[in-house]
């Protein structure tokens, strides 16, 4: 009796579309109220200041492998931003939850996965703002490319990877506890786990539980592979490991959130 | 009274639940629910705040898993065929689903794209339907500037961009003043009359239910109460409604005599009420007898049966507020 | 008699400032200010309690950061420069405590701008209470709780082997200066919450309390930064504070540094309270 309605089941194009148009429309939100973007554009920016103002003299430490401090923190400092992204992308999802919007998303005929998909990519291409900002900032600050233009492409690699890792991660925890308040869970474990990485120092740095948990830590792979650029030449050997963390991280985090999604509806 | 009862009337059962049953921990919000509703009909589900409508709408529209129980909208399970549900449906729920950072054109065209509407025919739909809800000035304004009745209307609006053949509406007048109840009750007449589409709606209104529903369940503490249409609901009721007050004085021996009459019935303080067994006839038959027992009666009344003798025959409680 | 709002203003009390009643009425008076200051700090302890949850971050952030960064900079200390420490976690025992207290301190101010916002304010207006003990009360309870925090602070880096040259009477003052900086955030905390009456306003100081924590000599040397950072960082009031603070850690106890690391924020404490104070006068006066 509908008319007018495509065969949803097997329309990729269909899915495509409602993907984007959910993608869409977290970025016509941010245009509608822009101190949505505010925190996450600013506090990398203060991350990327104060850390390389504070720990400016770091890299004078035998090690380092840069001598400029803007190319070691720079990429710590938007991967951060990249989380903080990431996590408000799933806020959005909070919101919608909260104010009963979401249960018009639930009633999107066919499958549900391309508004998981469409809420990652709006994610992802949120956290290219912290990234820009910190990057101009950095260049600001005497920030070199050694490795080339290419170095700014695994730069975005990244922090798109990373931001839809911890969305995934976020709407898991949304879906979960249906609350705004649940966000700051992820938040913190962002934070650290990012904060138990080479973020600040290289890994030979370390010693002890420090230096075990920071090996098995994905994001010092994917620090790696961002921060190559920044420090030398672009090598495989750096850059494939890092691609693997990034794709479990968004994998795992995926199954995650659609284990939630199913559990909180039919 | 509403409903299709005209010869369109098709014997399929495009909403069946058997069994329904939904628990939160260890409440149990909906048991034991069965339906079948057909096409074309429109379904009223009745009963007070807390009783499980929006659970068992929320179960129906695969928006909530059953913990026990099935349910088919027109042969698709919405638990195995949750999908093929949502295609058929239109939802328009209690809290109108919206979000306020958006224009109403654009949750429009948000909702176009989401049912697999292409971007000219959402344009031309949206736009009619926005005008037939009064909307079409504000769409262009965010929801956040929408008042309440405005928002449900939106919602209604969003509800029927795929032409749905089967709505659920949850508590559609909740919130509504008079003029928007019945511009929504003549557009629910519509769509049934005109299109066909079956509307499943959920109220605590005894108006709204009598006025739009062919059939009715009443629904109270999560199970199903009764069930028919309004006319034959309220003549298994039968008889109508004595009230008769009295000083406290006589309230005993006023009650002995008057349920010598007919069953008794809810009724609040210092006034007691029966079923009047015969019909109004008899009034004089009961003003006599509590003469002769020395009753001194202070105020006597006489109803026809409502829904809400309905649902205090069925629980014991007055549907709408206090005891009349 | 407490000050509770729950009692109505029956027996209403005039101000102090009655002169026929000036030296027995200011007796009285400031026994009444001590009393209700007391139980009004009893609420916003109670209350500060009830959100453990805002207490258990507080005090394990910081110990992960001190933790981390003690591991990552092992390296770092030996840099010519900087002060001379068996480990960075001498280092940032300041750091550390500081921002343990910062996570409390904008909380009498939220508090504070939630009983604005739903209308609690307005009862305790209308009730005996004179207008002090209402802010102080408040900051009481920050009070407690941050030398709480200060004292399991101080006693796990002495678990883990942090040595403090200046002995006891040196952790006495490094709670004592923790607290006054409590107090003077929450000073500020309460200025904007009665300025705004907003609690999202009020919240908003946290980030930038926690980042001028970091824009200070709190993690790092001062002198050995450099440029515009340096002298953001040496103008720090919070560098004023951890400086002589951690010197009484390191080297041993001296008076000068005692002097410097008590009075910095006592200063700022009695700015912002007054400010606090002005500001209320003001407000409830003029309505």
């Amino acid at each position: 009796m509908s008319v007018a309605t495509v065969d949803h089941s097997t329309n990729l194009g269909y899915a495509g579309r409602v993907a984007s148009a959910i993608c869409g429309r977290g970025m016509r939100r941010i245009m509608a109220r822009p101190t949505l973007i505010m925190p996450v554009l600013l506090m990398p920016l203060i991350f990327v200041l104060s850390f390389t103002g504070a720990f400016g003299s770091l890299t004078r430490v035998e090690g380092y492998g840069t001598d400029n401090v803007f190319n070691w923190m720079a990429v710590y400092a938007a991967m951060q931003g990249a989380v903080f992204a990431g996590v408000g992308g799933a806020s959005t999802t909070a919101e919608d939850i909260e104010n009963g919007f979401f249960d018009r998303l639930l009633l999107t005929p066919g499958s549900r996965a391309p508004i998981l998909v469409g809420t990652m990519a709006y994610s992802a291409l949120r956290s290219t703002i912290p990234t820009t900002g910190v990057l101009l900032v950095s260049a600001l600050g005497g920030l070199r490319l050694p490795g080339g233009l290419l170095t700014l492409v695994t730069v975005y690699v990244a922090t798109a990877g990373m931001a839809a890792a911890f969305c995934l991660l976020g709407l898991a925890v949304v879906y979960r506890f249906r609350t705004m308040r649940s966000m700051i869970l992820i938040q913190v474990c962002g934070f650290s786990l990012m904060f138990l990485s080479t973020g600040q120092v290289p890994i030979h740095f370390m010693n002890g539980w420090l230096h075990t948990v920071a090996r098995v830590n994905p994001v010092t792979n994917v620090l790696r592979f961002a921060r190559q650029g920044f420090l030398g030449d672009l090598t495989w050997s750096m850059t494939w490991p890092g691609l693997v963390a990034l794709g479990a991280m968004v994998a795992v985090a995926g199954a995650l959130a659609v284990h939630q999604l199913r559990r909180l509806a039919a | 009274m509403g409903g299709n009862t005209g010869s369109r009337f098709n014997d399929d059962v495009v909403i069946e639940a058997s069994g329904l049953k939904r628990t939160f921990g260890e409440v149990v919000a909906v048991e034991g629910i069965d339906l079948a509703v057909t096409r074309g009909e429109v379904f009223g589900f009745l009963g007070p705040n807390g009783a499980g409508k929006s659970t068992t709408v929320r179960m129906l529209t695969t928006l909530l898993r059953p913990t026990g129980g099935t349910a088919r909208i027109d042969g698709h399970d919405v638990q195995k065929s949750a999908a093929a549900v949502r295609r058929i449906i239109g939802v328009a729920l209690q809290d109108a689903s919206i979000d306020p950072l958006m224009t109403g054109n654009e949750l429009m065209r948000l909702q176009a794209v989401l049912h697999g509407i292409s971007r000219s025919e959402s344009r031309n739909r949206g736009a009619e339907l926005l005008a037939r809800v009064g909307l079409a000035g504000a769409a262009g304004r965010r929801v956040a500037t929408y008042s309440g009745g405005m928002r449900r209307r939106l919602d209604l609006a969003l509800s029927l961009v795929h032409e749905p053949s089967i709505l659920f509406l949850d508590e559609p007048s909740a919130g509504l003043d008079p003029t928007s109840r019945l511009a929504l009750w003549e557009e629910v007449r519509r769509l049934n009359s005109e299109l066909g589409t079956t509307v499943f709606l959920t109220t605590q209104y005894l108006e709204e239910a009598d006025e739009l529903a062919g059939r009715i369940a009443i629904i109270d503490h999560g199970r199903l109460v009764r069930e028919g249409s309004p006319a034959d609901l309220k003549s298994t009721v039968g008889s109508p409604t004595l009230r008769v007050d009295v000083d406290p004085v006589f309230l005993e021996s006023a009650r002995q005599v008057l349920i010598g009459f007919g069953p008794e019935r809810p009724a609040r303080e210092g006034r007691c009420a029966i079923g009047l067994d015969g019909g109004a006839g008899r009034v004089a038959e009961v003003v006599r007898a509590l003469d002769d027992a020395g009753v001194t009666v202070s105020h006597l009344e006489l109803d026809l049966p409502s829904l809400d003798d309905v649902f205090a025959d069925a629980t014991g409680r007055r549907l709408e507020g206090a005891e009349k | 008699m407490t000050c509770s709002p729950t009692q109505p203003a029956a027996a209403s009390r005039g101000p102090k400032s009655e002169p026929s009643a000036v030296s027995a009425g200011a007796r009285t008076g400031l026994r009444l200010a001590g009393v209700q200051t007391l139980a009004l700090t009893r609420r916003s302890v109670v209350s500060e309690w009830r959100q453990l949850g805002n207490v258990i971050p507080g005090i394990v952030f910081p110990l992960l950061l001190a933790a981390v960064y003690t591991h990552q900079f092992t390296r770092v200390i030996l840099l010519p420069g900087f002060p001379v420490v068996d480990s960075f976690l001498d280092f940032v025992l300041p750091a550390s405590l500081v921002q343990s207290v910062s996570f409390g301190a904008t909380e009498s101010g939220t508090e504070l701008a939630r009983d604005i916002e739903n209308g609690f304010f307005d009862r305790l207006r209308a009730s005996p209470c004179t207008r002090l003990p209402l802010l102080l009360g408040r900051l009481g309870g920050a009070v407690v709780v941050a030398t709480a925090k200060g004292v399991l602070i101080i006693a796990i880096f002495l678990l883990f082997g942090t040595e403090i040259a200046g002995g006891p009477a040196a952790a006495v003052v490094l709670v004592a200066a923790a607290v006054l900086l409590v107090i003077a955030i929450g000073g500020l905390g309460q200025v904007l919450a009665i300025l705004t009456g907003s609690q999202e306003a009020v919240n908003a100081t946290f980030p930038l309390v926690f980042t001028s924590i970091f824009m200070s000599s709190a993690f790092f040397p001062t002198n050995l930064m450099s440029g515009w950072f340096r002298e953001v960082a040496e103008a720090n009031p919070v560098t004023w504070i951890i400086d002589p603070v951690r010197r009484l850690i390191l080297e041993g106890w001296s008076w000068s540094d005692v002097g410097q690391a008590l009075v910095v924020p006592l200063v700022i404490s009695v700015v912002t309270v007054t400010m606090a104070v002005v500001a209320l006068n003001r407000k409830l006066s003029s309505s």
